[in-house]
């Protein structure tokens, strides 16, 4: 369900089995940003959380300031090279505007925890959906991959 | 339509300016959002249009490069 439509970084489909069934962070990601950083946390989470039957998702996303302008191939090796991430990538994405990808358009329906739907606000905005494909919970960028918010609420999906 | 880059104060940019971020990539201004993340001493400015959909946030008393500007609105 999640997976439905999405094109991996490689430019495959990704396999349904990667995601479904999971319950999946997905994260908007740039290479230049200042929250860059962040992708150190959701790699941990991707090792504690993985085996049990988690996944991180990460969506490049060149609208904000233009911090992920790489090709495929130079942002894969971004990501494996300097954080070591192991999660999978889709291809790059537009998460807001008239041109969002359907996956976004489910996801920018969401609230946060203050109640507030509508645009992805900044690069490392993150969204859990649970293992029966419901999105549970929104967390803005500057909430760290690792906040006990974030913790909690994956905790919950995967009980 | 102004096409000489200058560089103007962030909170002299209006609706319409042509602004060219520190990436390169350039933006038309449609919206301009009065905070960024929360914080006040920061503004966005962002296109959301046909062509594309982009965000580009400047300290409010930082400055920015202005590529644009329609001068039948002066």
């Amino acid at each position: 369900m999640v997976a439905e439509g999405l094109i991996g970084i490689d430019g495959r489909g990704i396999d349904p089995g990667v995601l479904d069934g999971k319950a999946v962070l997905v994260v908007n990601v740039a290479s230049r940003c200042g929250l860059t950083p962040q992708y150190e946390g959701l790699e941990r989470l991707q090792e504690r959380y993985g085996p049990a039957g988690f996944t991180v998702l990460g969506v490049p996303c060149n609208q904000f300031a233009g911090q992920e302008p790489g090709t495929p191939e130079e942002i894969q090796q971004f990501c494996s090279t300097t954080y070591g991430a192991s999660f999978p990538l889709t291809e790059k994405l537009e998460v807001n505007g008239r041109h969002r990808h359907a996956l976004y358009e489910r996801l920018t329906a969401v609230p946060d925890a203050d109640g507030q739907a509508g645009e992805v606000e900044w690069n490392f905005e993150k969204f859990l959906i649970s293992p029966a494909g419901e999105v549970v919970a929104r967390f803005r960028p500057a909430v760290e991959p690792e906040d006990a918010e974030v913790i909690g609420a994956i905790e919950r999906v995967l009980r | 339509m102004t096409v000489v880059p200058v560089t103007v104060s962030a909170t002299e940019v209006r609706l319409g300016d042509r602004l060219r971020a520190r990436s390169g990539a350039e933006l038309t201004v449609t919206r301009i959002d009065t905070e960024f993340m929360g914080r006040a001493d920061m503004l966005a400015f962002v296109e959301d249009s046909e062509e594309q959909w982009f965000k580009m946030p400047a300290l409010r008393d930082g400055d920015v490069e202005l590529i644009g500007r329609d001068d039948a609105v002066d």
